[in-house]
């Protein structure tokens, strides 16, 4: 069994809508995520996911529970995040992009443009390293910024919907360049989707969220080996996840006979 | 070849307008006391710029505008980050800021001189004033504008506040902060020959208003264009130094 990576307890947000009305975003959210795993969190919209990322990414401070990264180096950033768009920046180069998480750690500028072109290359975005984002397509744009999370030194990884505003070609293959540098980097992934499909193509495990405010309704393990390909054609074993998870989501109830695992 | 007739695409209108202005002076369609045709008018310029006197009031002007335009961008800029970092003050000033920015500059001048004295100083004081003025409404702006996701990314990723500001605040807001630059420019050069016009021994607002007053048509309407030839000249090297120095943008065509 791998070691604990990060854990919340009982998280909770509430925050001051524009009427003055309290908002609870998250309510008593645990979760528990390996080192080296690879979670995905879906859920209907609004039901705290990003919230949840933010407070992960240090950026939100909950207002209630506690949530503790259990990675050793505390000089480093522990998340790198990754947003569905605005992740680069307009002003930086396709390098400069990439190895900001370096540069903000006082990583020498010849040794992060060796790391971030190595990564870079992989990603087939060799050549590209001087146009800025602007000359770029939304798929290398998304590629550019899942370079810069793995980059960083950061042991966690981010992701908010990072491939929703891809056409579905470009995401297929955003998605299997993601399982391969995951598998051969070793860090610990969250990934916010609304997409049950991307979500059993991706993951290690699934943490379904409920509506507002926010906390897990079920988790489903995926242990189907990869690469997978399923999508294809759906297999026994990830077609009766699929109906369960969406059954959780409430978005198969004629199917309710079907136990949903909590 | 494509740039020789971009020249011409814009240029055929106004040698057209010159031709039948000069046509029409030398038939006498028009006063040539009145409207002296152009190639008289290029005979005064030369005139006047071989005694050096173009040279002069065009250097009075630019050091007015300049000294006003520099003083103003750096309050302007000042103001701005005080404004951006207390949320207090922005609220207190805001008032004052819009007033002060509704009100045509020129009607301040007889307050500053009562303030300064009647001398270069409140002249210049006053396009100081202007360029601040828009500074400041122009960088609040630009500062309000920058998506909050580049800064959380860039807090994620371990910036500091430092860090923050000189990898995102000050980029994003550099394209508006010289759009700023070329207008307060522009605005401190209008503001400084109008003032001169009003108010000044010399410069090529007082040159015009002189060569108004001595009925010295030609030396008005080379005084005029010099004026416009200023403007024109700042507007075209500021959008240079933007198109240099923000190279991420889209330029347009």
């Amino acid at each position: 069994m791998l070691a604990c990576s990060l854990r919340c307890d009982a998280l909770g947000v509430t925050y001051r809508s524009q009427g003055g009305a309290p908002v609870r975003a998250l309510a008593g959210l645990d979760l528990e995520v390996r080192r080296g795993e690879f979670v995905s969190v879906i859920g209907p919209s609004g039901c705290g996911k990003t919230t949840l990322l933010h407070i992960l990414a240090g950026l939100l401070e909950p207002t209630s529970g506690s949530f503790q990264f259990f990675e050793q180096d505390g000089r480093n950033s522990r998340t790198a995040l990754v947003f569905q768009e605005n992740s680069l920046f307009p002003w930086m180069s396709v390098m400069e992009n990439a190895a900001f998480g370096l540069e903000m750690h006082g990583v020498g500028k010849a040794e992060r443009e060796r790391r971030a072109s190595r990564m870079l290359e992989r990603l087939g975005l060799a050549g590209r390293e001087r146009d800025y984002p602007r000359q770029l397509s939304t798929g290398m744009k998304q590629r550019v910024a899942v370079v810069r999370a793995f980059v960083s030194q950061a042991p966690v990884l981010l992701m908010d919907e990072p491939f929703a505003a891809l056409d579905r070609q470009t995401r297929m293959r955003a998605q299997r360049e993601l399982v391969e540098l995951w598998e051969s980097e070793k860090k610990t992934v969250v990934f916010v989707t609304h997409d049950v499909d991307e979500a059993l193509l991706l993951s290690d495990r699934i943490v379904v969220l409920s509506g507002s405010p926010g906390t897990v309704l079920a988790e489903y393990r995926v242990s189907m080996e990869r690469p997978r390909e399923f999508l294809l054609g759906p297999d026994e074993e990830s077609y009766e996840l699929k109906r369960q998870i969406l059954a959780s989501l409430g978005l198969m109830t004629s199917l309710s006979r079907y136990s949903v695992a909590l | 070849m494509t740039k020789a007739r971009r020249l011409l695409g814009s240029a055929w209108l106004i040698a057209l307008l010159l031709a039948c202005w000069e046509a029409m002076s030398r038939l006498r369609i028009l006063d040539p006391l009145f409207f002296p045709a152009p190639s008289i008018l290029l005979q005064t310029l030369e005139k006047l710029t071989v005694s050096g006197e173009v040279g002069r009031q065009v250097m009075n002007t630019l050091e007015r505008t300049a000294v006003g335009f520099g003083v103003g961008v750096i309050c302007g800029v000042a103001v701005s980050v005080a404004l951006t970092l207390s949320a207090t003050l922005r609220r207190a000033s805001e008032p004052l800021i819009s007033a002060l920015y509704s009100t045509p500059r020129l009607t301040l001048l007889p307050m500053v001189m009562l303030l300064v004295g009647v001398n270069d100083t409140a002249r210049i004081l006053l396009v100081a004033m202007g360029t601040a003025l828009l500074m400041i409404i122009q960088i609040s702006d630009a500062v309000r504008a920058v998506n909050r996701d580049f800064v959380d990314m860039a807090v994620n990723y371990g910036a500091g506040p430092l860090a923050v500001i000189r990898k995102v605040y000050l980029p994003a807001c550099l394209p508006q902060g010289f759009t700023a630059l070329r207008l307060a420019f522009s605005r401190a050069l209008v503001l400084t020959i109008s003032v001169e016009l009003l108010n000044c021994d010399d410069g090529v607002g007082s040159m015009i208003w002189s060569a108004w007053q001595t009925f010295a048509i030609e030396k008005l309407y080379v005084s005029i264009a010099l004026a416009g030839a200023l403007g024109l000249f700042f507007q075209w090297f500021f959008l240079r130094l933007e198109r240099r120095l923000t190279p991420w943008k889209e330029q347009p065509a």
